[in-house]
């Protein structure tokens, strides 16, 4: 029987008046694959983040195996949309710095990464500065990174995007083996085939909401469609919203300063541009 | 090893690898530190000497105008001026009016024109000269000095044939014996209060600007490459954070410092050996309180540097924040200068930065004041911890999260 790992209940996330996430219940189960599928400012890094504890939810609680996620951050791998890796460290360098801190000893490390970086063909690349990686190699370096210490869970923000066909072939199918393996593994695309693909279960976040959560085939039956894709856009009808964090970006001063020198408000500029 | 201890090593270590391996940045942190002392104290003189070399050994000939005097020919042939001889021109209104030889002097087709002129029983002189002309100036100078010795015999002579002893008549009040010796500050104290005027601010300004580039790139640098949200799931705490990155900068900052005070002490010891300074004598106790002061002031300009570096959205920010910044340390460090230490009253070792750089100049003329001691360091101490307040607050803050590459 699969154990609950993690649990999101009644989860809101709000960045000062904007409501970035409503309402979420979520429950992960140990050896499952879930693919977060969803536009541009849906809300699915900013689940991610809840998920990695990161941040805190306004409302509800993100529990791991009944603790709260921020408390248990060791016992996950997490690997950003941005990779988050020093260019003048080299990849193994990378590496080790993360699982250091994570208490790894140097030598586990080393062993669970070789076993890894064969797979990702990425042996030979592990001495070398990150400098001049590849996209590719960049995602492979921070996957292994994420996976040095053995992690319970792994959150994967976007882990195909950017990456050229053979090395985003790679990463699937480093996905799937870890699923056979007995991992849990959530993944934020907003590529529905990809889903389809690696993951057991998809849940279509839309504006901060859940709009459908289930395997693959309960989605088509839930929606009466054919393919996911129809499912996706019946699911998804209403009009997509800005993306949530970048309406907090802009502080009063800078506001202040651009309405000072343009005169102009951003709603009279969006209307002067639809003119 | 505890487990907090783990993290913050563990982030200062790869937070100094990483700086130190861009070769920008061991230049500004460990070259330049290293060689401004003994290039100030000990290159700099030295060009000085051999430009005043060449300058002296320079033949300057000049044009004497006017009348002539076998005296004064004697003394400009032991100055080293050559002269040819010139009556004096008919359109001036006074020696000092360069009139037609204005292109002569500006051309430099002469060094300089001295012109003489006698008149009943006094000399009238003036030297025509072009001040923006190094070899006019020396040539200016080297006149200046021939008519002052050949003045100086003229006045002698006019006294002894008065019947009049020169050296009485001239210097009638004099220093008995050596002035050096009556001073009662020894070498070691008159080196010290030399110290006082610039090592304080020295190590003010240079902990300051030094901190800038390593907060940068360890803040508003890290988020704006994307790495600070990994960093930030990982198991540590946001404070053990801040910590390992204040370490960081702290230890990057402190090299750099240590490495001018070095450069420093090598300038004053070979100083000390021209005989030009003394080495300081300081106390154990002011050894040891000024390294507290100094440790102290880097908690808390590191501390605050950080807090505002994180407080940007990019690194061209924290740039524009930290720089003008610089300035709040640069004003206190010139007028704590100009504070007579003797009357100072207590009340001043409690402002912030004056405190420390008052302490220091203190500390330095091995002045240990246990009110004034008691004052820098309650108030430090404060103001340290409500930088590190501060700085824990920035990095707390939930957006930090968000790249901004």
């Amino acid at each position: 029987m699969t154990e609950s790992m993690l649990s999101l209940v009644g989860v809101g996330k709000n960045f000062k008046e904007v409501e970035a996430l409503t309402h979420v219940d979520l429950e992960i189960k140990s050896g499952q694959v879930i693919g977060l599928v969803g536009g541009n400012g849906a809300g699915k890094t900013t689940l991610l983040r809840l998920m990695a504890g990161v941040m805190e939810p306004t409302k509800g609680s993100v529990l791991f195996k009944g603790e709260r996620v921020s408390s248990m951050r060791s016992k996950l791998g997490v690997v950003p949309e941005s990779t988050g890796l020093y260019s003048r460290l080299t990849a193994w360098e990378n590496i080790r710095y993360h699982s250091r801190i994570y208490g790894i000893e140097d030598q586990v490390a080393w062993n669970r990464v070789s076993h890894f970086a064969k797979q990702l063909d990425l042996t030979d690349s592990l001495s070398r500065h990150t400098k001049g990686f590849s996209r590719g190699m960049r995602q492979k370096t921070a996957l292994l990174r994420a996976l040095a210490h053995g992690p319970d869970i792994l959150l994967l923000d976007e882990p195909t995007a950017g990456l050229d066909v053979t090395s985003a072939r790679t990463v699937r199918k480093l996905v799937g083996q870890l699923r056979d393996e007995g991992g849990t593994v959530i993944y934020s695309t907003h590529h529905l085939a990809e889903a389809q693909q690696v993951c057991d279960r998809i849940v279509i976040v839309h504006n901060g909401t859940i709009r459908a959560d289930g395997s693959p085939q309960e989605l088509l039956e839930l929606t009466n469609k054919n393919t996911l894709e129809e499912a996706y856009v019946s699911l998804t009808s209403d009009k997509a919203r800005l993306r949530t964090e970048d309406d907090t970006k802009e502080s009063k001063l800078a506001k202040w300063w651009r309405i000072f020198l343009t005169g102009k408000t951003p709603n009279s500029m969006e209307v002067g541009e639809d003119e | 090893m505890s487990k907090s201890w783990r993290f913050i090593s563990t982030i200062a270590k790869k937070e100094i690898v990483e700086f130190v391996r861009d070769w920008r940045t061991l230049l500004a942190l460990v070259v330049i530190p290293l060689l401004i002392f003994p290039a100030l104290f000990i290159a700099l003189p030295l060009l000085l000497e051999s430009e005043a070399a060449e300058l002296d050994a320079l033949e300057l000939e000049i044009i004497w105008q006017g009348d002539y005097n076998s005296d004064l020919e004697e003394s400009f042939n032991d100055s080293n001026v050559k002269f040819t001889f010139e009556p004096l021109p008919a359109n001036i209104s006074n020696l000092s009016d360069i009139g037609d030889d204005l292109d002569r002097i500006r051309t430099l087709e002469t060094q300089a024109i001295f012109r003489l002129q006698a008149n009943d029983s006094e000399w009238m002189f003036a030297i025509l000269y072009l001040s923006t002309s190094e070899a006019s100036n020396e040539a200016r100078s080297r006149v200046i000095t021939a008519v002052g010795e050949w003045e100086s015999d003229v006045v002698n002579g006019t006294l002894v044939e008065a019947n009049l002893d020169p050296e009485v008549t001239l210097n009638p009040v004099k220093w008995d014996g050596d002035w050096e010796s009556a001073d009662a500050a020894t070498k070691g104290e008159q080196a010290g209060l030399a110290l006082s005027l610039f090592i304080p601010m020295v190590i003010a300004i240079w902990t300051a600007s030094s901190a800038i580039q390593p907060s940068i790139d360890m803040t508003a640098g890290e988020r704006e490459r994307g790495t600070l949200e990994a960093l930030l799931c990982l198991p540590c705490s946001r404070l053990e954070l801040l910590a390992g990155k204040w370490l960081a900068v702290a230890s990057i900052t402190s090299a750099g410092v240590a490495l001018q005070i070095g450069g420093l002490l090598f300038a004053i010891t070979y100083l000390a050996s021209s005989s030009i300074i003394g080495v300081p004598s300081v106390s154990f106790t002011s050894i040891l309180l000024l390294l507290v002061a100094v440790v102290i002031f880097a908690v808390m300009v590191v501390a605050f540097e950080l807090a505002l570096a994180m407080k940007a959205h990019s690194v061209k920010e924290a740039g524009s924040l930290l720089g003008p910044a610089i300035l709040f340390i640069i004003f206190p460090a010139l007028f704590t200068q100009v504070i007579n230490l003797d009357t100072v009253e207590s009340w001043w070792f409690a402002i912030p930065l004056v405190n420390i750089l008052l302490a220091m100049r203190e500390l330095l003329l091995d002045r240990v004041i246990f009110e004034h001691v008691l004052v820098w360091l309650l108030s430090s101490l404060i103001y340290a911890g409500l930088a590190a307040w501060f700085a824990a607050k920035q990095f707390k803050r939930e957006d930090l999260v968000a790249s901004l590459s």
